[in-house]
């Protein structure tokens, strides 16, 4: 039990919809193990995105409890939760989520510079050549392909050396063979580091690359799993 | 926590500027700084430099009267306050040749004599004029041709002043401080002050003026005027330039204000501007703000960091724009040098500190609503885009804004009136005509249902969110209205100024006509070719009782009202009311019931000071008998066109059998000078004095006003524009991306353009209406609660303004989405995603 990163307990969520309440997610419960990797995968509206937020804290269960990095989130205000973010957790997204007005090092900066880190820019240099784009480090992300700017994303991710990070669709914004690529990065990166990864997607051929798949259906897990 | 967070957001600041993303915004600020600051430098320095020629007009900046020696202490004080002093005795005494008398206005002058301004005097009468370099040597005196004629004297000859004789050294042609006072009757006489004992003519109880001329900078008169007002006695009275002289004052006094409201002109324009990058700053930062939040910063840090790069913004678009200003203020100098005072002052910290605020509070009051949304941002945005911040509480900061800026802006003007004028007519105009164009916008997106494809698109951009295209309408509207009401002052206010002072404008007037003479005096007039105004029969009479009560009780210290009681008025009767005259109360004559016994019509300043009321009855002491008459109407008096006028008006009869002179003014053209020598020989006991220096002081100042008022509705003007322009640009973003989508889907180039000029004409023609009715209730405010103007629709520019609205922002916003029908469609869907 001590071993678990990631507990849910009994989490839902419902929203109101213009006719009715939705139920997004319908009384989920998990535990992921530190170092492992656990996949989410589903069919577009099964819950997937929703799970990976309640679980990364970036948003509130209508009911339930999520304990992150043995923090029980609902414990904890906006900015506590921002704090243990900063301090535990990084993040992969389907549309990559750089910021337009900074380069590729001042993007993989950014998490290092918010920390306070002396050593941001040769941390994020070195990251850089880990991601292969050592060479592009003054380019701006339009004018990066899309398999350079998730690249970009990563090493972003990986900069805090975060305890767990969190993917959401990784490859979804991508090609194959570019996706491939991504894909062995991430794992290959998540190795070196020991980080417990999260990830969300509708690839059935990614999740089998994960230690172990969680199924949703309709706001439900179809198989427990550990 | 801020120390920790400066470098970070100094750096985030740096690279968003490399990046491109600062530009609009800070060029808004800098304009909106440099604007105000070049209008508050150039005012300033130009109000100084009037003030400066104004206070010609006095012979000082400040004087100080009494009828008995004024104390030491008052002398002391200005010295210790570094001000510079000149003593001078005026009093009415007979002078006299050998064998005649005249009565004369006498001034006995110190050294230093006058401080501001000059004296010219001549050898000959209507020799040529030299600026004098002193003051009348000890045992000498300049005089007023005219005395000569009078006292059948030449230059060089000897003027008994009581027991002195003094040598007639030079004619008086121009002295300074004689402008308010067209009707002393008797010719004037400059002597020196050291011959004053010798004349024994000043004992106690002689009626005399003393005055202390006083000149320095602004501030130490300031000093000084605190200190002295409260020490001053009821006999003793303080004239500086801002109270002296109604034409100067007037005009000078409608130039400031007019430079003031070109002030809050670049105020709002600066506003505007900020508001609007603010807001543009801010949308586009909604997935920084919520990527910095899943980053783990929190709400209150990612909040810092986007203040502390808005103030960085602001400090270094502030700095820029002062800098900026102040060179372009030296621009406009240079460039109008040669209508300018030669030396005119150097301007004071208040520009800097005027253009400063203007950018911080700008910045803090119009930026601050779009910027604090910032920090309501969801970190789940990173994974939901749709989601955006709610609006907080904007009312509240909006409304802290508003407060700041009319308070900026009264200190800008120092009028609270028109300032309030301003901003409850702008906020009353931008309320109801923001709702105005919604509701106009809704109305008609029923309407172009059926209308061509380039129609719907073009007003589908406007009508899809009405609220926010009634926020553009209202932002390009109040950059419209601010051109508008600055150029609609602009030319009522040259107007104004044209017809008071005519170039025909009366430069003599003629006293002391006698009554039988008047045919005669009638026909020389026009033998020499003068246009003359009416002839008005004077008597001398002083106003005893109101009421039967005595005036003296009545009067408040220092007002029109003690100084009408303390000397004699040039009383006069009419059949008709003098043309310039407007009657505020009552009834002229002729719509009176007759055999009412006698009626009398004053100056409607005079009265309120007095407190005279319809119905009133007035005693009046005339030449020993007392005259009754009752009041039967109220007067408005046009003081600034140099024609005579009066504070009493009598019914015709009503001073039957008082001796009376007639009075007139008219104009003689500058070739027809020689005609004055042949009518003071016709007319000997005439008086003629010459105001056509007073006049040309005047038109200088006045050109001098106009070129500035010109020069700085040129700069509201480029200011509106560029202000136009850059906010144009805060509005494209989502333009452009729909418009790369439309060309996706197939829609061709020329559909894209005519869409867009559509739109952008339409978004035009409805901030031009908005302009044009904002403006017509703000100048309405102005004219009938700060200027005292009379105020008319301006018909043409309803028609104009809208118009010109479609054109300007049709042709910019066609400019500015060029880079939708010109490039690729995946690039600004990629840059837009």
């Amino acid at each position: 039990m001590s071993d678990s990163v990631i507990i849910a307990r009994h989490l839902s969520k419902v929203v109101d919809a213009p006719e009715a309440k939705l139920t997004i997610l319908d009384d989920v419960s998990l535990r992921i193990a530190a170092g492992g990797s656990v996949a989410i995968v589903g069919a577009s509206g099964s819950g997937k995105s929703t799970l990976l937020s309640l679980l990364a804290g970036l948003d509130l269960p209508s009911s339930g409890e999520v304990i992150l990095a043995g923090q029980s989130l609902a414990s904890l205000d906006e900015d506590q939760r921002a704090a243990l973010r900063a301090e535990q957790v990084g993040f992969v997204f389907q549309s990559f989520q750089l910021l337009d007005s900074l380069n590729a090092l001042e993007n993989v900066m950014l998490p290092l510079e918010l920390e306070g880190r002396r050593d941001a820019s040769a941390r994020a240099r070195q990251l850089l050549e880990r991601v292969g784009l050592g060479h592009r480090l003054s380019h701006y992300p339009r004018q990066l392909s899309g398999g350079e700017q998730q690249r970009v994303a990563i090493a972003r991710a990986f900069a805090s050396e975060p305890a767990i990070l969190f993917a959401d669709e990784p490859t979804g914004n991508l090609d194959a063979v570019t996706g491939a690529h991504i894909t062995d990065l991430l794992f290959e990166l998540n190795r070196e580091q020991g980080t417990t990864l999260v990830m969300v997607t509708h690839d059935e051929r990614l999740a089998a690359r994960c230690a172990a798949a969680l199924h949703l259906e309709a706001g439900r897990l179809k198989e427990d799993q550990p | 926590m801020i120390g920790r967070d400066l470098p970070l957001a100094s750096r985030l600041l740096l690279r968003e500027w490399r990046a491109g993303e600062l530009r609009v915004m800070l060029l808004a600020l800098l304009i909106a700084v440099l604007v105000s600051t070049a209008i508050s430098f150039f005012t300033d320095r130009l109000q100084r430099g009037m003030a400066t020629r104004a206070a010609e007009f006095l012979g000082a900046d400040m004087r100080i009267s009494s009828r008995e020696p004024l104390p030491q202490e008052f002398l002391q004080e200005a010295l210790n306050n570094n001000l510079q002093h000149t003593d001078l005795v005026d009093f009415s005494s007979v002078t006299s040749s050998e064998a005649l008398m005249q009565l004369s206005s006498i001034k006995a002058v110190g050294p230093g004599y006058p401080l501001r301004g000059e004296v010219r005097t001549s050898q000959q009468p209507f020799g040529t004029e030299q600026v004098a370099t002193g003051i009348p040597d000890a045992g000498s005196v300049w005089i007023e041709p005219r005395l000569l004629n009078v006292l059948e004297l030449q230059v060089g000859d000897a003027l008994e002043i009581g027991y002195a004789q003094l040598r007639i050294a030079a004619l008086l042609t121009h002295e300074p401080d004689r402008a308010g006072d067209f009707y002393s009757l008797t010719p004037r006489v400059l002597m020196n002050l050291d011959d004053l004992p010798a004349t024994r003519v000043v004992q106690p109880g002689s009626r005399v003026r003393y005055r202390l001329l006083l000149s320095g900078s602004e501030a130490d008169l300031q000093r000084y005027r605190q200190w002295l007002e409260p020490r001053l006695e009821s006999h003793q009275r303080l004239t500086s330039v801002a109270d002296d002289n109604r034409q100067i004052g007037s005009a000078l006094q409608r130039a400031n204000q007019f430079l003031g409201l070109a002030s809050i002109a670049a105020v709002v324009l600066a506003g505007v501007a900020v508001a609007l990058s603010a807001s543009r700053f801010a949308s586009r930062h909604y997935d920084t703000s919520a990527l910095l939040r899943c980053l783990g910063a929190s709400r209150r840090r990612t909040l810092r960091l986007f203040l502390i790069q808005l103030l960085g913004l602001g400090i270094i678009a502030t700095l820029l724009g002062l800098f900026a200003g102040w060179l372009m203020q030296w621009g406009l100098i240079h460039l109008l040098r040669e209508l300018l005072p030669p030396d005119l002052p150097n301007a004071g910290l208040k520009p800097l500190l005027v253009g400063s605020a203007t950018g911080m509070v700008g910045l803090l009051g119009f930026a601050l609503p779009p910027l604090l949304r910032l920090g309501r941002v969801s970190p789940l945005r990173v994974l939901r885009r749709e989601l955006t911040p709610l609006p907080g509480s904007a009312w509240l900061i909006y409304g802290l804004a508003l407060s700041g800026l009319s308070l900026l802006m009264w200190q800008f003007t120092g009028n609270l009136p028109m300032t309030l004028a301003v901003i409850f007519g702008g906020a009353i105009a931008a309320l109801l005509l923001g709702s105005l164009a919604w509701l106009l916008l809704r109305a008609s997106s029923k309407r172009l249902r059926n209308a061509g494809l380039a129609w719907r698109l073009g007003s589908g951009q406007l009508l899809k969110q009405p609220a926010a295209a009634a926020g553009q309408i209202l932002a390009f509207g109040l950059i419209l209205m601010s051109m508008v009401v600055i150029f609609i002052l602009r030319t009522e206010l040259l107007e104004t100024w044209q017809t008071q002072l005519p170039d025909d404008a009366p430069n003599h007037f003629a006293l002391n006509i006698l009554p039988d003479e008047e045919p005669a005096f009638r026909q020389a007039l026009d033998d020499i070719g003068a246009r003359s105004a009416p002839l008005y029969p004077v008597t001398p009479g002083r106003l005893t009782a109101i009421n039967g009560e005595p005036v003296r009780e009545q009067v408040t210290k220092d007002s029109p009202g003690e100084r009408a009681i303390n000397r004699d008025l040039s009383l006069t009767w009419a059949a008709e009311l003098a043309p310039d005259n407007l009657l505020r109360e009552g009834q002229w004559w002729d719509q009176l019931p007759p055999g009412d016994g006698h009626h009398v019509s004053v100056e409607a300043e005079l009265a309120d000071s007095l407190g005279v009321a319809l119905g009133d009855q007035l005693s009046f002491v005339i030449g020993g008998a007392t005259v009754e008459a009752g009041v039967s109407s109220i007067r408005e008096v046009n003081w600034d066109n140099f024609t005579p006028n009066f504070y009493m008006v009598f019914s015709p009869g009503a001073l039957a059998g008082q001796p009376s002179t007639l009075l007139t003014s008219f104009h003689l053209p500058a070739d027809q000078r020689d005609g004055l020598r042949e009518l003071t020989r016709t007319f000997p006991a005439m008086t003629l004095l010459e105001v056509e220096a007073i006049l040309q002081q005047l038109r200088d100042i006045l050109d001098q006003v106009t070129l500035a008022v010109e020069y700085v509705l040129i700069f509201v003007l480029l200011a509106g524009f560029t202000v136009l322009f850059a906010s144009l640009q805060s509005t494209l973003d989502t333009r452009l991306y729909e418009g790369a989508l439309l060309r996706t889907l197939g829609a061709r180039r020329q559909l894209l353009r005519q869409a867009n000029r559509l739109e952008f004409s339409l978004l035009g023609a409805l901030a031009g209406l908005l302009a044009i009715v904002a403006a017509e209730l703000v100048t309405w405010l102005l004219y009938r609660f700060a200027l005292d103007l009379p105020w008319q629709p301006h018909f043409l520019l309803w028609l104009l303004v809208p118009l010109a609205g479609a054109l300007l922002i049709g042709f910019a916003g066609a400019l500015g989405t060029r880079a939708v029908v010109n490039q690729s469609p995946m690039k600004l869907i990629n840059r837009g995603a």
